[in-house]
């Protein structure tokens, strides 16, 4: 660690100091503008222009347009529209909004509970938490494959365990078509994510010194309460880190499981289970309209701000704790 | 008196049994709870790997759990039929350039990030975070069309190619495995560095002869995370048209998906698991040594 003197040296003299540092990210600097900021700019750029198959070869001197794409959504939103292709979109929207609900609320809460129960002294633990993890190796394509089996109305496993073996019910139930539609999204999604989930809060939770349990414990405090005062507080940076990564995951997700498991490669889940990430890949590379598929991104992503902001207000205090290293 | 005594004490030792008896039941009423839930995690592997074994009418109309008869041969038919050696190839080729190019570079940046204050450094770390805050959708067509116009003008073979999709790829992940990196780096004493530097190394010999071999869960875990990920990445390789297997597997369930072969995608998901499955097992230790050191920090 390079000691900072208490005379603080020219900016330039720290970073001549550092050149060592300057080299080692460059590379990384190099790869961020490259691959992500300049061609986000383009991206943004392009939502404001025409650009279609016709237009295409003309790229960023495509006719521009200014606004309105966005226009057109926003009055969408706000009036309602007869155009299939926006209402499409805001249909995906509400479906996106949903699907990042359910799979944050269903796995932080299994993931919690795995974590306790892999979180005591029993003897096969070890293979216990590498079973636990397997499904985190199942690409997410391969997941859709796996999961359109399952979810089969004739010899599906689902139906066939709620049927033959449990009686549960007496008819198979649709799953990839109708209603049911996302939440066999939602199911697959949770599969494929528990794992990570679960082993980061195993992690988090294996630090929490055993004597505050011991002291809760003297002073009379239940399982419950331990867990409410004791362990829940301590976790709430790790859970600040999935819920982000939850809610990315969740708004930009779904499209390896969902072009797998609707089948015919289109990703097209039907009205009720059909995400954004999805729809607006349809719209940019099966109908060609590129201006408004990037237009819908950068809505998208706007999406995303105002949920990262609600995640900030949230998990301020416990990111400060964190920060500490 | 002193039966009182033998009274009590078995009194007493009567209720340690119940409470004890107690705590038994209830941890292994919590072990049949996490075998349930491991079973159901597991189900659905296990069924694959039994479905690419079976016909394909005993997928829709059989309702029975194992095959009537085991076909193996459903691997050297999908091999031929999707062509498979073609796609797995390529995706060993692009997943392994990634990983490596990624991993020395990630942690030459995460050290970089972990230890020195440099001027910069802020807005270096909330550039990494922004690049994970960009919708894939929005900068895929500028890309294609970079990498289109460096093919046309500088005749660098970009698209198509396993080329190109590794500098994609590297680019990709190389912030977020960074991040994962330098919250590993954080974890290791600084001490150690300066002593090698004390006795005359330089500051790049300390990083690359003392550091790196102490980051070895970290550099795996960040290793494997990349490796999957690239594994598992299908719309780049898509629009940049790199013949991948996530592309591979997408083109067989179009063609095929009137015919429903469902026993030959079976077959090759189990291929597609087994590459990433056998390395996990072999890494496992270090792996989850790796993840959570990075999550604890």
């Amino acid at each position: 660690m390079a000691a900072s003197p208490h005379s603080k040296p020219s900016l330039w003299r720290r970073m001549k100091q550092h050149s060592l540092a300057y080299k080692f990210i460059a590379p990384t600097v190099v790869a961020m503008f490259l691959i992500h900021f300049i061609p986000m700019v383009q991206g943004l750029y392009l939502s404001l222009l025409d650009v279609r198959l016709t237009t295409l070869t003309l790229y960023l001197k495509a006719p521009f347009v200014g606004f309105k794409y966005y226009r057109e959504v926003i009055l969408a939103l706000l009036f309602g529209s007869d155009s299939s292709r926006i209402s499409g979109m805001l249909n995906a929207t509400g479906n996106t909004i949903e699907y990042t609900f359910w799979t944050n609320v269903a796995t932080l809460t299994l993931g919690m509970i795995l974590a306790l129960l892999l979180n005591r002294k029993f003897r096969w633990r070890g293979i216990a938490r590498t079973l636990v993890l397997l499904p985190w190796v199942v690409p997410t394509f391969v997941t859709g494959t796996i999961f359109n089996f399952i979810w089969l109305q004739q010899g599906g496993l689902a139906n066939r365990i709620l049927v033959d073996w449990l009686g549960i019910i007496d008819q198979p139930i649709t799953w990839l078509i109708g209603p049911n539609s996302l939440y066999a999204l939602v199911i697959a999604t949770v599969w494929r994510g528990l794992p990570f989930a679960t082993i980061m809060m195993l992690a988090s939770m294996q630090v929490i010194p055993l004597d505050l349990y011991e002291a809760a414990e003297l002073d009379g405090a239940n399982g419950l309460q331990r867990f409410r005062y004791i362990t829940l507080p301590l976790l709430k940076p790790i859970l600040a880190t999935l819920v982000l990564f939850g809610v990315i995951n969740g708004l930009y997700g779904g499209y390896n499981i969902a072009v797998q498991m609707f089948g015919g490669g289109t990703a097209f889940a039907g009205e009720y289970a059909d995400l954004l990430v999805p729809a607006i890949t349809r719209q940019t590379w099966e109908r060609h309209l590129y201006g408004f598929g990037a237009a819908s991104s950068v809505l998208l992503m706007i999406l995303l701000l105002v949920f990262v902001g609600i995640w900030y207000r949230v998990f301020r205090s416990s990111l400060r704790t964190e920060g500490g290293s | 008196m002193g039966i009182s005594v033998t009274e009590r004490t078995t009194a007493k030792s009567l209720r340690v049994d119940q409470h004890r008896l107690r705590r038994f039941l209830v941890s292994r009423a919590y072990d049949l709870l996490l075998l349930l839930i491991i079973a159901l995690l597991l189900l659905p592997i296990i069924f694959l790997i039994i479905g690419s074994f079976k016909t394909r009418q005993e997928f829709t109309v059989g309702s029975a759990f194992w095959p009537q008869s085991w076909h193996f041969e459903n691997y050297s038919v999908m091999w031929q039929r999707v062509n498979f050696s073609k796609y797995f190839l390529n995706s060993i080729i692009i997943c392994s350039a990634t990983t490596l190019v990624v991993t020395i570079l990630a942690s030459m940046s995460g050290y970089a990030l972990a230890r020195f204050r440099f001027p910069g450094a802020g807005a270096f770390s909330l550039g990494i975070l922004g690049t994970q805050l960009i919708p894939g959708t929005l900068f895929l067509i500028p890309l294609y069309m970079t990498f289109l116009w460096i093919k046309n003008t500088l005749h660098i073979p970009l698209i198509g190619t396993n080329f190109g999709a590794t500098v994609l790829y590297v680019g990709f992940f190389l912030p977020i495995s960074l991040w994962i990196q330098r919250s590993f780096f954080a974890t290791i004493p600084v001490d150690l560095e300066e002593q090698a530097m004390v006795d005359g190394a330089t500051r790049f010999q300390a990083f690359w002869y003392i550091v790196m071999p102490l980051a070895g869960p970290g550099v795996i875990s960040t290793a494997i995370f990349v490796f999957l990920t690239a594994w598992d990445e299908l719309l780049f390789a898509w629009v940049l048209n790199v013949q991948t297997i996530p592309v591979g597997i997408r083109q067989f369930t179009g063609v095929a998906g009137s015919e429903q072969r469902y026993e030959l995608l079976s077959a090759a998901s189990v291929v597609i698991i087994l590459p990433v499955a056998l390395m996990f097992f072999l890494l496992q230790k270090r792996f989850i040594a790796g993840l959570t050191a990075g999550a604890v920090k």
